[in-house]
């Protein structure tokens, strides 16, 4: 029996309404009653359903056997109805929180940033922590004038560059490492507060927010140095986010390492410096070789960028300043921030 | 620093950035800013003859400064107001 298509809009469902279902319903515990009332047997949800389908029919996508596991009340007509009618508008409700949550939150791009695969994360956390080991820092690009499009790196000026996914390119920044790094970093820190004998619930808030308030802090002073240097990317925000999560992953190195030599002491001490110099130092030189490609646009001179610069030497030169500042002295402030724990 | 300076909440935070721009905002121009050479006029206004220089990062510095006093007044007043009553209220 062909089920009607779930994208049905709600008044499309009125007529059950109207539909004798109350009246067919009185014959319908005659074929529910075999199976044993097991809430969550699903082969018998989909046996009663054909068995009822004969009867009710344009009943709409609504599973009859619920009532089967709800016990009694269930064979109440006037109760299928109303549930009926709730599990419509649940689906209406929805379809409308995705059409409207589409504009708000871009989730095809989201998901080019979730496309990974093993061999990606452990190479990048790999890269992350030894990034002095790693040759071509380059994003590749594909190019695609139409929908088979002709794979390559830099290739002629076309209109619609756009870049790999993490599944097949190292060195394009994904979110599956910032956020899992974000989430372990609160837990981290929440568990060390607990060994040390400090845990109370709101710590866990607390050290979300912080994170939280660096990574918008971070994204912010990046944003406005776009704009203050004139600097012509299109590189997306989301983009600018992963860079700045992978700095959790040394923070975590960091927080683990040193409870471990200090017993739970907390990160100070001459080894929970030393590890901290290091995962720095090296978050440091990954970011300075990634964001390269994005606050220096004139290093790349294959990109599609159709505007034309008037950069002088100064401009450039205050764009390399600033992209080392930010990714040394910044870097600094921020995980020493989010290191100093009890 | 959640665990040494639990005394800086959000909140807090947040009356920084308000006082921030508050002072963006009620910086006099002619005053402070053409003594300093970031006047409106004096930042896009040539020298002798050149181009309007509007993509150096003075002049974009000068010209969000402006932006920010023309357009957040009125939303800063409005802010303003609901800050200063809610401190007064909760004390």
């Amino acid at each position: 029996m062909q089920r009607p298509s779930y994208t049905n809009p709600p008044p499309a469902h009125s007529p059950p309404l109207h539909h004798p279902v109350p009246q067919h319903v009185s014959t319908v515990p005659q074929l529910r009653s075999p199976p044993p009332p097991a809430p969550q047997s699903q082969p018998q949800q989909s046996y009663g359903y054909n068995g009822q389908q004969q009867q009710q029919q344009g009943g709409g996508p609504s599973n009859y056997m619920q009532p089967n596991a709800f016990g009694g009340f269930m064979n109440d007509p006037t109760a299928q109805m109303g549930f009926q009618v709730g599990k419509t508008a649940v689906m209406a409700g929805q379809e409308y929180m995705e059409q409207n949550f589409n504009r708000y939150v871009n989730f095809s791009a989201l998901k080019h940033y979730f496309n990974v695969s093993n061999s990606y994360v452990i190479n990048k956390l790999y890269i992350v922590l030894f990034p002095w080991r790693h040759k071509p820092w380059s994003r590749q690009q594909r190019l695609s004038h139409s929908v088979g499009g002709v794979s390559g790196q830099q290739g002629a000026n076309t209109q619609d560059a756009f870049y790999l996914p993490p599944r097949e390119d190292t060195n394009s920044p994904d979110m599956y490492i910032p956020v899992m790094g974000f989430v372990t970093y609160i837990l981290l820190s929440t568990l060390l507060a607990g060994l040390g004998g400090k845990f109370n619930p709101e710590l866990l808030g607390t050290a979300a927010t912080w994170a939280f308030l660096v990574v918008i802090f971070e994204i912010a002073i990046i944003r406005l140095a776009i704009y203050f240097l004139s600097i012509n990317n299109e590189s997306q925000l989301l983009d600018l986010v992963a860079y700045s999560g992978y700095k959790f992953v040394g923070i975590n190195v960091t927080l683990v390492l040193s409870e471990v030599w200090n017993r739970g002491g907390g990160t100070g001490g001459w080894f929970g410096y030393t590890v901290f110099i290091y995962t720095y130092l090296a978050n440091a030189l990954f970011l300075l070789r990634s964001l390269r490609y994005v606050l220096l646009p004139d290093s790349s001179p294959n990109t599609v960028s159709g505007v034309s610069y008037t950069s002088h030497k100064s401009q450039k030169q205050s764009r390399t300043y600033f992209l080392a500042t930010y990714s040394y002295v910044a870097q600094l402030f921020f995980m020493w921030v989010l290191t100093r724990n009890i | 620093m959640a665990f040494l300076f639990p005394s800086l909440g959000l909140g807090n935070i947040f009356y920084v950035g308000l006082l921030l721009i508050n002072g963006i905002a009620i910086i006099s121009e002619d005053r402070f800013l053409a003594r300093i050479g970031w006047g409106s006029t004096s930042a896009a206004e040539p020298g002798f003859g050149g181009q309007v220089d509007t993509s150096s990062a003075k002049a974009k510095i000068v010209n969000l400064m402006n932006s920010v006093r023309t357009l957040a007044r009125l939303p800063l007043i409005v802010v303003n107001f609901l800050v200063i009553f809610y401190l007064m209220i909760l004390g």
